[in-house]
């Protein structure tokens, strides 16, 4: 994990005008602490010195805090308005911060959905869509303490830190010195803590996970060791697991919070060595109480911003993983069938053609189908026909196109003349082909529908559009007697008006009634080879 | 798919007591108390380093001999150190204490859910199983780390910086008092509300945003098809624009309580500085301390700041304790599967009129059949018909809806469950761990023999024999590493094993091939002739040859 993403801050857009609020804020409360700590200086002043302070001990800072702040009945009300000031600047980062978290997150979550759906269907079918849709709805909402929280502290970490720092530089240049000093303490101690520490909790943590992984395994399989009567056993198996996890968490981390106790030391030990150091000084009279108070008042702030950056940064290790896994998405490639902008031949009344069409399975063993070719006619019903998993599903994709085969040609004769889907516009293609796949989605009010009942709504939406070229994918699976005779006749009806129509199935009472019928088949990649 | 809001909490939640869940994660006061012990130090050591060093530089204006400046820098730097140590041990021993609790509280929820109604267990789904007892049960330890302590800590530090304060000026210590209690309950109030808001808001902004991204996704071919892929982005859009505004909403008392928080820190200051110049310069205060009255409200507001996390840790773990306690009840009666249930000494099945809903649900068409061991039924129907709802009824899982379930003349019950009537499930699981284990799951002492033996009679010889480990080979959790084909054959030779004289199997036939089924009907065929009644459901009408007599939930009950 890097501190700073470049990827997420390009993603930022419209949502900087809420960082930029987040850094104006965050300026202002370091502006009022600086004020308050100077006001107060001023005011506890008169009343440590032993005779009246005469000397200006902040007399750097004279032009933002005056010497007449020392009177009660002047610094007080200036303390008050810092305050309401410091107050303000909470309550507007409080109810605002949270939107450049938000938007960032919802602009994320849309540019990842849209790029999915081009990754074309087989992308979606391979599992990799359910996934996308955990990683960018609960994963990236893991995002918003990174923008919330971590990325304003590391602004004031990078900012504020340094300003503070020559503040203090002007005032006492010792204590300065001593904080200077530290500050890169803190990152070399934090990684060489890191780094020893690297191999025991990367062990510690694959031990945990897997222990973690058995345990929730065992949780799983309640149902199942329950109806087998098993399911007394297993107790002492989880008390047993969860022990040995919990030992094996904790090993890792006593190592873990090493890190934050290096942090703390090291702040707030240097802390106590400037407040000492103040103390003899300010004895031996070589600082001036004023410089004493503000001093010791400041140091702490500067440390304040480091300290924050490293809690938040950990609270946001979940979101930036689900980042990861949603920029993964958006650098694949998206399928582009055809050629955008291209021919858009009416395809009414136009044959359509696979020429020799081979398409690569996902694994990349075997081509499903193979070396297929087909001549689909306007006015007739083309079955392609084969078992599970030669490639009948794939052939109407690529036919549809919305995927593009390894090998061979789509084409439409129009007017006589062929033309290759390859040269067309693949969206002026599908907006003359109505395609039914075999779960047909119709969106969030189908849900409720049963299978059967979703594939008659699909179908009959398909033949209200009355587009040139129909294609159905097991158009009769889920359907019983009656149901599938009366969707028969409507595909045969649809082919005697003058459609195209193209059938994926097994079914034999439509193959009968088909005007063609083509036998789909696979074939192993290797095979193929050693043929051609 | 896993996009589903967490928090669907059921209408009636079972109230959640705090002692009462203490208990039960045998989490003991001590270990409390020791942790508050280690965060108070840690940071009361910034509360102490505070006023140690503003009574040093206090003490250091009034020109002393440096001697007396001595011990209040030995202790200023004892202070600095002190806080990482304590941090690092609070850390270790909340952490150590919660996780220990949540230990406890799995074992005990997997022992109330293993013992709860079967008709509860397999009802259940797994992946909710999982999110119940694992993701649920971590946030209940959450709550003692991020809540617990945290809200401990910051009143003894409180109590602590306003004993100090009191003890050199009592009226500033009534008023820091004052400030801290207004600090704590509003911006604790402000969160609770947020929180609350974020539930009632936020959840259902969050369904909305799940169904939109899963729409546009799976949907995403069909939406091409027919040009709506604009429609699709543009609802998940509003949606996202709603979850937005959501989040606004639930922002608006937190910043409130943020605002409260951060003004009673500022007046704090105002009144302790005032109030401790004041009576330095009027009424003989000594300047020591007044400085550590004045300065204290700086590092005293530490503790309460975690209040607001701690809040709204608190209302997540209690969503999370409802949720658990929702899927296993403490009430559920499980004595019923606590004594042991004798074979009977005859196995028929007798279903008299049997019918089967859950609750609210129509009931089956009423089915009787008379099984004698050995012999073997099928019930077969459309999907959704309730199949496996009759099957839960036949196993005892589910009380019949009407009629009567009995096996050699007394009724299945709970009990029976497992042990006269054994179920495979069709998501039935496969353990992440060897083959040996898994079918020992239906039989502890299964030996490594029997267990090639069943594996053959199921067709996985081969399989078997390309696997270096053999029987001992690991699966991955779920049978992820085997194919769908391989694991229905596993069950089914888990289901061999089984002891129990009666089995249901649901939908035995899913993912088998041709060879499959042949091995499917041998081992039918193989239970059958050792004397045990084979009951499946299924709606593959191509294995019915396999069974003596179907019963169609479709139509009417048709012997073979």
């Amino acid at each position: 994990m890097k501190p700073l993403d470049p990827r997420l801050i390009a993603r930022i857009g419209p949502a900087r005008r809420y960082v930029i609020v987040t850094a104006v804020l965050g300026f202002l409360t370091a502006f009022t602490i600086l004020v308050q700590a100077l006001l107060v200086s001023r005011m506890l002043a008169p009343v440590l010195a032993p005779s009246p302070l005469v000397a200006d001990g902040i007399a750097h800072l004279a032009w933002l805090v005056p010497v007449s702040a020392r009177d009660l009945g002047a610094g007080v009300p200036w303390l008050i308005a810092v305050v309401v000031l410091r107050v303000g600047a909470v309550w507007i980062q409080e109810r605002l911060a949270h939107r450049a978290g938000t938007q960032v997150v919802s602009h994320l979550r849309e540019a990842v959905v849209e790029h999915a759906t081009r990754l074309g269907p087989r992308w979606i079918a391979s599992g990799k869509g359910a996934e996308v849709v955990t990683t960018v709805t609960r994963g990236l909402e893991g995002l918003l303490p990174y923008f919330v929280r971590y990325l304003p502290q590391l602004m004031l970490a990078s900012t504020v830190t340094p300003l503070m720092l020559v503040v203090v530089l002007g005032i006492d240049w010792l204590s300065a010195l001593i904080v200077a000093l530290t500050i890169p303490l803190v990152p070399i101690f934090m990684i060489l803590v890191g780094l020893l520490t690297r191999e025991r909790s990367a062990k510690h943590l694959e031990a945990m996970e897997r222990l973690g992984a058995r345990v929730l395994d065992l949780i799983a399989g309640v149902p199942t060791l329950r109806a087998l009567g098993r399911e007394r056993g297993p107790a002492a198996r989880v008390r047993e697991l969860g022990d040995a996890a919990r030992r094996a968490t904790m090993g890792s981390l006593r190592i873990a919070f090493l890190s934050g106790m290096v942090l703390e030391l090291l702040t707030t030990l240097s802390v106590a060595i400037v407040a000492v150091s103040l103390g003899f000084r300010l004895r031996a009279g070589d600082v001036s109480i004023e410089t004493a108070l503000a001093v010791l008042i400041l140091a702490p702030e500067i440390y304040l911003p480091l300290r924050n950056v490293g809690t938040h940064f950990h609270a946001s290790a979940d979101g930036m993983a689900a980042a990861d896994g949603a920029f993964d998405v958006l650098d694949e490639k998206p399928v582009v069938v055809g050629t955008p902008g291209g021919l858009a031949p009416s395809l009414r009344g136009a044959p359509l053609r696979l020429d020799s069409v081979s398409v690569a399975t996902p694994d990349g063993a075997r081509y499903a189908p193979a070396d297929l070719s087909v001549e689909a006619l306007p006015g007739c019903l083309t079955v392609l026909r084969g078992p599970n998993g030669e490639g009948k599903s794939t052939a109407m994709l690529a036919l549809a196109g919305l995927i593009v085969p390894e090998r061979g040609s789509i084409e439409a004769v129009v007017d006589g003349s062929a033309v290759q889907l390859a040269d067309c516009d693949a969206d002026a293609w599908m907006a003359q082909v109505a395609y039914v796949p075999q779960r047909p989605d119709l969106g969030v009010e189908g849900r409720t529908l049963s299978l059967g009942q979703r594939q008659l709504v699909a179908y009959d939406r398909a033949f209200a559009a009355e587009r040139p070229v129909l294609m159905f994918d097991e158009p009769t699976a889920h359907l019983d007697g009656a149901a599938r005779e009366a969707l028969v006749g409507r595909i045969v009806a649809a082919a005697r008006s003058g459609a195209t129509v193209v059938a994926a199935t097994h079914d034999t009472l439509l193959a009968d009634a088909a005007d063609a019928v083509v036998d789909v088949t696979a074939a192993r990649v290797a095979d193929e080879e050693v043929q051609a | 798919m896993t996009a589903i809001p967490e928090s669907q909490t059921p209408a009636a939640a079972p109230r959640v007591r705090l002692r009462a869940l203490l208990a039960e994660a045998e989490v003991g006061k001590w270990a409390i108390i020791l942790s508050i012990a280690a965060g108070t130090m840690a940071i009361g050591s910034a509360v102490g380093l505070g006023a140690v060093a503003a009574w040093l530089i206090a003490k250091a204006a009034q020109l002393p001999s440096p001697a007396d400046l001595a011990i209040a820098a030995v202790a200023v730097r004892f202070f600095g150190i002190a806080r990482g140590v304590f941090r690092y041990l609070e850390r270790l021993q909340s952490h150590e204490t919660a996780l220990g609790g949540v230990v406890a509280l799995r074992t005990r929820t997997y022992e109330r859910v293993a013992r709860s109604g079967a008709e509860r267990v397999l009802g259940l789904k797994r992946g909710d199983v999982v999110a119940r007892m694992g993701g649920d049960i971590d946030a209940m330890g959450d709550a003692v780390v991020r809540s617990i302590i945290p809200l401990g800590v910051a009143a003894t530090v409180s109590l602590i910086a306003v004993v100090i304060t009191a003890f050199m000026l009592p009226w500033a210590g009534v008023a820091l008092l004052a400030f801290l209690l207004i600090a704590a309950l509003v911006s604790g109030l402000g969160t609770w509300r947020s929180a609350q808001r974020a539930a009632e808001l936020g959840t259902k902004a969050a369904a909305r945003v799940s169904t939109a991204t899963l729409e546009a996704i799976d949907g995403a071919v069909e939406h091409r098809i027919w040009g709506r892929s604009g429609d699709a982005a543009a609802e998940l859009r509003e949606a996202d624009a709603d979850a937005e505004h959501a989040a606004d909403r639930a922002a608006f008392p937190a910043a409130w309580g943020a605002a409260a928080l951060q003004a009673a820190q500022g007046l704090a200051l105002v009144a302790a500085l005032t109030l401790g110049v004041l009576a330095a310069r009027d009424h003989g205060l000594s300047p020591m301390s007044a400085a550590v009255v004045a300065l204290l409200p700086l590092s005293a507001f530490e503790a309460v700041s975690a209040v607001p996390t701690a809040v709204m840790q608190a209302f997540r773990s209690a969503a999370a304790a409802r949720r658990v306690l929702a899927t296993a009840p403490e009430d559920d009666d499980a004595s019923d599967i606590d004594t042991d249930v004798a074979a009977p000494s005859d196995a028929t099945l007798v279903l008299d009129s049997v019918s089967a809903a859950w609750p609210g649900m129509t009931p089956t068409r009423p089915a009787s059949a008379t099984v004698e061991p050995g012999g073997a039924l099928a019930i077969v129907g459309r999907s959704g018909i309730g199949k496996t709802t009759l099957l839960l009824t036949i196993a005892g899982a589910l009380a019949p809806a009407s009629g009567r379930v009995s096996v050699g003349g007394t009724p299945v019950t709970r009990a029976t469950l497992g042990r006269t009537v054994a179920v495979t499930p069709e998501d039935a699981h496969v353990f992440g761990t060897t083959v040996l284990e898994n079918l020992r799951v239906a039989r502890g002492d299964v030996t490594e023999d029997e267990a090639r033996d069943a594996l053959e009679a199921v067709g996985l010889g081969s399989w078997l024999a390309a696997q270096p480990a053999g029987v001992d080979t690991e699966l991955g959790s779920g049978g992820h590493t085997v194919s769908g084909g391989e694991r229905r054959r596993l069950l089914l030779a888990r289901a061999l094993l089984s002891p129990a004289p009666i089995h249901l199997i649901d939908e035995p036939a899913e993912h088998l091939d041709t060879d499959g089924i042949d091995a499917l009907r041998a081992l039918v065929a193989a239970m059958r002739a050792a004397g045990r009644t084979v009951i499946i459901v299924t709606h593959d009408l191509g294995i019915l040859d396999v069974v003596g007599e179907v019963i169609s939930l479709d139509g009417s009950t048709s012997p073979r």
